[in-house]
């Protein structure tokens, strides 16, 4: 019996997979999550490429917390759903596609958040914009992010 | 009246389309979670300023980030309204669907309350500090309504269909 399948047989599983609530209940726990995470890291993203004149760059690294937040419920709720079909998502090339993308858009948030923290004070100055390496990665991080829904959609169709 | 309301739109240009090609409705579902997330990411940035969380923001220059709550909202619109056009007997039918459509109601509605009481006055605020209570108020019914939207959408698939 393969990894995948002993977790289809555990008890989380069955309840997830079986149960009149479990499904659903990870679903919804899954949109909140997307809408806080992808929401807030596509605003921060969008101000690193110019948008908001007047909201400090500095000013939304507390939001980014929140974002993490989002991030941590999908983590979570994701894994939930991922026991209850193990063994089909493992095939799914659209699903090992959206957890790459996210991987990818995780690792572009903490590039983003740990540059901000020291740099971001000074981006606000006249005549001073963001570097252009972190404007590139914002750029790639909207775009993983829209990846991972599109790909995240598709695992119920291909 | 809900077969009224099917009839009407069963046969239309708009209806035939809609199930015209199997890519369409996926594309359209897609749509809906991109306009979501923009809708969502956009107002929990403004709503939670205006609730008088996050003070390093400048309370006036939040509305800088209304236009893609409104991108969001009209492209939600747009391809709800093809996924009613689609499948009309499916949500006609669908209490989840209609609670869904009183909270989008609910949430407009206290948009215009914010575009009335607080929109104008909100400049001459203290930038970084605490919000007046009506402000708090209409945050919170904005973040309530549009969770519950969120849910009930994602839950029209499992909720009762009347």
């Amino acid at each position: 019996m393969s990894m995948f399948e002993w977790l289809e047989n555990t008890p989380l599983a069955i309840w997830v997979g079986e149960s009149l609530w479990g499904y659903p209940l990870m679903l919804s726990l899954h949109v909140i999550g997307l809408a806080i995470v992808v929401g807030i890291f596509a605003m921060r993203d969008l101000k690193l490429l110019g948008s908001f004149d007047g909201v400090a760059h500095g000013s939304l690294i507390g939001l980014v917390k929140l974002g993490w937040i989002g991030f941590v419920i999908n983590a979570l709720s994701g894994a939930a759903l991922f026991t209850s079909q193990a063994t089909t998502f493992v095939a799914s090339t659209p699903f090992l596609l959206k957890i790459g993308s996210i991987f990818a858009a995780a690792m572009c948030a903490a590039v983003i958040q740990s540059r901000s923290r020291d740099e971001a004070a000074g981006w606000d100055a006249p005549g001073v914009s963001v570097p252009g390496s972190l404007r590139v990665i914002a750029a790639a991080s909207l775009t993983l992010w829209v990846s991972a829904i599109v790909s995240g959609r598709l695992i119920a169709y291909l | 009246m809900e077969q009224a309301f099917v009839q009407a739109i069963e046969g239309t240009t708009i209806n035939t389309w809609v199930l015209s090609s199997a890519w369409l409705w996926p594309t359209l579902e897609i749509l809906h979670f991109l306009g979501l997330s923009l809708l969502l990411g956009s107002l929990l940035v403004v709503d939670l300023r205006l609730a008088g969380f996050f003070r390093q923001i400048d309370i006036a220059a939040t509305h800088r980030l209304l236009p893609w709550s409104f991108v969001g909202f009209g492209l939600n619109l747009l391809t709800g309204i093809l996924f009613v056009f689609g499948d009309p007997a499916r949500y006609a039918a669908n209490i989840g669907f209609r609670w869904k459509m009183v909270l989008v109601l609910i949430a407009g509605l206290n948009a215009v309350w914010f575009y009335r009481k607080i929109g104008p006055v909100m400049r001459s605020w203290d930038a970084h500090g605490d919000t007046p209570a009506l402000a708090k108020l209409i945050a919170f019914v904005s973040l309530g309504t549009w969770t519950g939207v969120l849910l009930l959408g994602r839950l029209i698939p499992y909720i009762g269909t009347g």
